[in-house]
């Protein structure tokens, strides 16, 4: 297809991978930050990071909305699915997260109607074909995914659609990358931004980290040429002295977003005083809750959710790996307690999780290294 | 597309290229087997191919 097979092209990469070792400077360390799970998926699947220089380091970020969802929220999801009335839908991955007290699939096994779902508007169809029940949809993602659940509440509330709710852990990627920053145990030069987050909101709203932190960004589309080209862009800045961001991603992100996106966004939500982030704690106005004009389809206000709150198992190392302090093989239980098939925590989940994209990808060849 | 296999497309951050079969009424169209709100991409026609994500296209993939 047009846009794909061009940047998978074998050829133009190795071009790409020796620009970038011309570029690096010997006894130069560089540390750069893939903010999106799907660009980590990228990196492993096409083995973007084997064609790098040993001097250019990738961290994974926090933008993997699976991974980032504490385990208390699971719980208060869980709590809502076992509710008699409800069918509680959510996305194919979330069912394997678990919280303090199982997962959802879990719950469904113990008799909970919990089904998975490929968008919301199949949540709000499930609702139309059933009156008599009551249709939660939990809603996860960043700003990618917020406008389809927004859509999706304009279209019930336009149809006058009654039973269906959204249990709402929509999060924004700004504050969290913020909060990254500050944070004195992370040394980074630079960014690969995340694509279609900015699809939505644009290039313009990470402007702050050149002008704030002092650290390049590059905007990076999915396949693997986009971010060698990305990775290249931001060796270039540094090469030359410059930092501000830049927009690999040109054929598909706006400057400055998609308007109508914008628009249906802030019309749905409103920004949370605070939301808990796994490993990154309680950050500000980092997440989204239904506005006062849409608080009917609110499932926070129309059932009881207990607020549960519960803390990390001790053994995980989540929050160092989305921090980007530690590699996903240096967590104790990394690939012997903690396995895709039974998680222990949410990277090991969700396919764009930096320690599945590893498992999966990735540890053979650290095998190899290790021997 | 569901997200079985190696690769959730839904709950990353990432969109699919999609292609129009059919428009349909109230801003849908059916691109393969899933049907796409179209709201943030303006009038679409058969052909037309979409970068889609969790059942909404967010952007054009072909100017």
């Amino acid at each position: 297809m047009k846009f794909v097979d061009e940047f998978r092209d074998a050829e133009l990469g190795r071009v790409l991978a020796a620009e970038i070792v011309a570029t690096v400077e010997p006894g130069r360390h560089y540390k750069l930050m893939e903010v999106c799970g799907g660009h980590t998926h990228t990196i492993y699947k096409y083995g973007v990071d084997d064609l790098l220089p040993e001097n250019v380091e990738l961290v994974h970020g926090p933008g993997c909305p699976v991974c980032v969802i504490p385990m208390g929220r699971v719980d208060d999801g869980i709590a809502v699915a076992r509710h008699e009335r409800v069918i509680f839908t959510c996305f194919g991955d979330m069912m394997r997260v678990p919280g303090g007290d199982g997962t959802l699939l879990e719950a469904k096994a113990a008799g909970a109607d919990v089904r998975m779902v490929y968008s919301p508007l199949d949540a709000l169809r499930l609702a139309k074909e059933n009156p008599d029940r009551e249709v939660v949809f939990f809603a996860v993602g960043f700003e990618t995914t917020a406008p389809s659940t927004a859509l999706t509440l304009r279209r019930a509330k336009a149809e006058g659609v009654r039973n269906f709710f959204v249990y709402c852990n929509h999060v924004t990627i700004v504050p969290p990358l913020r909060a990254l920053l500050e944070s004195p145990d992370l040394r980074l030069d630079g960014f690969i931004g995340p694509g279609h987050v900015s699809t939505v909101v644009g290039a313009r709203p990470f402007e702050f980290i050149p002008s704030d932190y002092g650290k390049p960004v590059v905007i990076s589309g999915f396949e693997p040429l986009d971010l060698l080209q990305s990775i290249y862009m931001l060796l270039r800045q540094l090469a030359e002295g410059r930092c501000r961001v830049e927009n690999q991603y040109t054929r598909v992100v706006p400057y400055d977003g998609n308007p109508q996106a914008l628009a249906v966004l802030s019309e749905v939500f409103e920004l949370r005083p605070h939301f808990e982030w796994r490993g990154l704690g309680f950050i500000s106005h980092s997440a989204l809750k239904l506005s006062p004009t849409y608080e009917q389809f609110d499932a926070e206000l129309r059932y009881a959710v207990p607020g549960v709150r519960v803390a990390d198992p001790k053994a995980c190392q989540c929050g160092e790996v989305l921090k980007g302090v530690i590699k996903p093989w240096e967590c104790k239980v990394f690939g012997t307690a903690c396995t895709p098939e039974r998680p222990i925590g949410t990277c090991m989940v969700s396919s764009e999780g930096a320690c599945a994209a590893y498992y999966n990808f990735g540890r053979f060849a650290r095998e190899r290294e290790v021997v | 597309m569901s997200c079985d296999g190696d690769h959730c497309v839904t709950c990353s951050d990432e969109a699919v290229p999609m292609r129009v079969a059919e428009v349909r009424a109230g801003a849908l169209a059916l691109c393969d087997d899933t049907e796409v709100m179209t709201d943030l991409v303006g009038a679409v026609e058969p052909g037309d191919v979409l970068l889609v994500h969790a059942g909404v296209a967010i952007a054009r993939a072909e100017a």
